[in-house]
């Protein structure tokens, strides 16, 4: 039961549940290191990932996020396609199966009906303050410089996208911090539209000048490691990384896989980049994501949360729980442990969501050591092993008041 | 879902040449779309895209409030990225908290939701030159998927000349009213976007390419001349094209 007053439901269209959808394959590169056993490693060892900034100057002190291990070049026949989002988004294909369970996808539906749908705020960015910056020094940009192929939003969906030799639709959304769990409702509708029977889903994001100046700017950043819900809390570290999930139709074949039930995708309508302060928005996307998976707000096991340290995002966010939730499930946030990997940030989290499911165990919220009374929820400080969960819901909010929450569950 | 049907459309540019190219009204920015409040930190994107939005939904008679919306642009906030750019490789360089917070590619879209208090999801999306028939594509997912009405809207501002010599040189908005209720009277219906064949001989070449969202120009001139048609196939650059019946 939940004590959400249908009062401020705001308007929705009728809904139809949606179509689960399964997730055979994921793999994730971040500040934790390059593959799913090293992220499993540091959320149970639960120490800081965070370093200091080393891959380019910044006028104050913080800690990042950062992506350690040499990041793969792409192959000479897609090089115009070449930044370090392209790098990380290669290096997350290199990673496990993932490319083979991506070509036996391939082989059994057809080229044409895989897509690839990437969710990226800043996408080549990082290479495109380089080009700005030669072009300070010698008043053009230098020779290389792509702009349709690193630096637009679609730049390294299209380089997954040929680099795998897909057919299917190929397109990014960008919703700043929610753009990859975005990209998971896009990629949902595009199998139950029958358009696709496997598309995949990339969440990438780069460290770059743009996003810790810009958030510095905001008076955001914190010159410490971040401390989510946390009354003596200072501000957001941004992280980097790249996610790669492949959804597929279901079907007795991946009845072992966990599952996509749904994502639900609301707007504030208040601010450019401050949330309602009653979380409303984040509210309505939780409920929706519920509502349109079908399952009881009583049913969840975790929430993993946005929490990204922010004064305003925190009292947001705890605000919607508490007002929708009756008796909250454990609730944690790991920006203090990878950092905000921003428009990565949907897909990232996803992933530790589904490694929370496959391996019995709850993340806990590196940083967070005094709870703030005004976010009284349920937290978790420490992680929390032995413990099944089977239905959780992640929240991704961004600037725009752009909200989506993805409800995932663990197979029977 | 059979079809996607298509209620009203508008185009807006900044280009007087462009204006007066089009088989259908094409106006020029009306900065009265654009609430006062505002109106000063409106881009050029900005000013394009609610143009041609309000202009769509008056002609449909749909208040924004309860449409979901789907903003879909090549290079999204490029000038205020540009300008930000520009300071960031700069020793003294000054970044200022609204124009980085205004360089996002949804700004477009948290704009409108909060110009028109719609709560409603509100996705931005790119994909390059295909920027046209994605944004087609992920209308039909949403519409197949949630029915209703959706407020699609392909917009570019006028890029500067050095990050792609030769493109983005019109600056343009193109809104369409789409729904799900065949029902209802439209100006046309369209399918779902196919891939072309590899090497198809898509269309004649098109003089306005300059710009990638202007690839849907020519689906309008045909719903604009508003002969009747069944499932006639348009392209929608060179890999992509949608299936028309008027």
């Amino acid at each position: 039961m939940s004590d959400f007053d249908p009062k401020e439901t705001p308007v929705m269209m009728p809904t139809a549940l949606l179509t689960p959808i399964a997730i055979p394959a994921f793999q994730c590169v971040t500040a934790a290191g390059d593959t799913l056993d090293k992220l499993y490693s540091a959320l149970i060892a639960h120490g800081s990932c965070l370093t200091t900034l080393d891959l380019f100057d910044v006028p104050f002190d913080t800690l990042v996020g950062i992506v350690k291990t040499p990041l793969p070049i792409p192959r000479s026949a897609l090089k115009a396609y070449d930044c370090r989002n392209a790098r990380l988004a290669l290096k997350a294909l290199e990673q496990g199966d993932l490319r083979h369970q991506i070509a036996t996808a391939k082989q059994r539906y057809g080229a044409a009906r895989l897509g690839v749908v990437l969710g990226t705020s800043t996408s080549g960015i990082y290479d495109t303050e380089q080009a700005y910056a030669h072009m300070l020094a010698h008043q053009t940009m230098p020779d290389n410089f792509d702009f349709l192929h690193t630096h637009t939003a679609q730049a390294t969906a299209e380089f997954l996208s040929k680099e795998l030799d897909l057919q299917g639709p190929c397109y990014a959304i960008s919703t700043a911090c929610s753009s990859s769990a975005k990209a998971l409702a896009a990629a949902q509708r595009l199998i139950m539209a029958d358009v696709c029977d496997a598309v995949l889903v990339a969440g990438v994001d780069s460290l770059c000048r743009l996003t810790l100046r810009g958030f510095n700017s905001l008076q955001l950043i914190s010159p410490d490691n971040c401390q989510p819900m946390d009354v003596n809390r200072n501000g957001i570290n941004i992280g980097e990384g790249a996610a790669l999930l492949l959804l597929e139709r279901s079907h007795a074949d991946n009845a072992h896989c966990p599952r996509l039930l749904a994502v639900g995708e609301s707007s504030d309508a208040y601010h450019m980049s401050a949330p309602q302060p009653e979380g409303a928005g984040a509210l309505a996307a939780m409920a929706l994501a519920l509502k349109l998976g079908g399952r009881e707000a009583q049913q969840l096991d975790h929430i993993n949360l946005h929490a990204t340290a922010s004064t305003l995002n925190d009292l947001s966010e705890a605000k919607a729980i508490s007002r929708f939730f009756i008796n909250p499930p454990p609730c944690s946030g790991v920006k203090g442990l990878i950092g905000h990997t921003l428009g990565a940030a949907g897909a990232v989290e996803v992933v530790i969501c589904l490694l929370a499911m496959q391996r019995n165990f709850l993340p806990g919220t590196f940083g967070l050591q005094q709870q703030d009374p005004l976010c009284a929820i349920p937290m978790l400080t420490q992680p929390r092993l032995a413990q099944s969960v089977k239905l959780v819901l992640s929240n991704a909010f961004g600037f725009g008041g752009n909200n989506a929450s993805v409800l995932l569950e663990a197979p029977e | 879902m059979k079809s996607m049907n298509l209620l009203a459309f508008a185009v807006c540019s900044t280009d007087a040449a462009l204006r007066e190219q089009w088989p259908f009204p094409c106006g020029d920015i009306d900065r009265e779309s654009i609430p006062v409040m505002l109106r000063r930190r409106s881009s050029q994107a900005m000013q394009l895209a609610f143009s041609a939005a309000i202009t769509a939904c008056k002609q449909a008679e749909i208040a924004p409030i309860n449409l979901p919306t789907l903003f879909a642009s090549v290079a999204g906030e490029i000038q205020t990225t540009d300008q930000l750019c520009h300071e960031l490789v700069k020793a003294d360089g000054v970044v200022s908290p609204s124009a980085f917070h205004n360089s996002v590619q949804n700004t477009v879209a948290g704009y409108w939701s909060i110009a028109h208090q719609s709560t409603q999801a509100a996705t931005a999306l790119a994909a390059g030159q295909k920027t046209c028939a994605m944004a087609l594509q992920e209308a039909w997912c949403q519409l197949a998927v949630q029915g209703g009405d959706l407020l699609v809207v392909c917009y570019d501002e006028r890029w500067p000349d050095y990050l792609a010599p030769g493109l983005g040189q019109s600056a343009a908005a193109i809104a369409l009213l789409l729904t799900a209720d065949d029902s209802r009277q439209g100006l046309a219906r369209l399918g779902r976007p196919q891939r072309l064949p590899a090497g198809a001989d898509s269309s004649e070449p098109l003089n306005f390419c300059t710009q990638p969202i202007l690839e849907i120009a020519p689906l309008l001139g045909i719903v604009a001349a508003a002969m009747p048609s069944q499932n006639v196939s348009v392209a929608l650059g060179s890999e992509w094209a949608v299936s028309l019946t008027i």
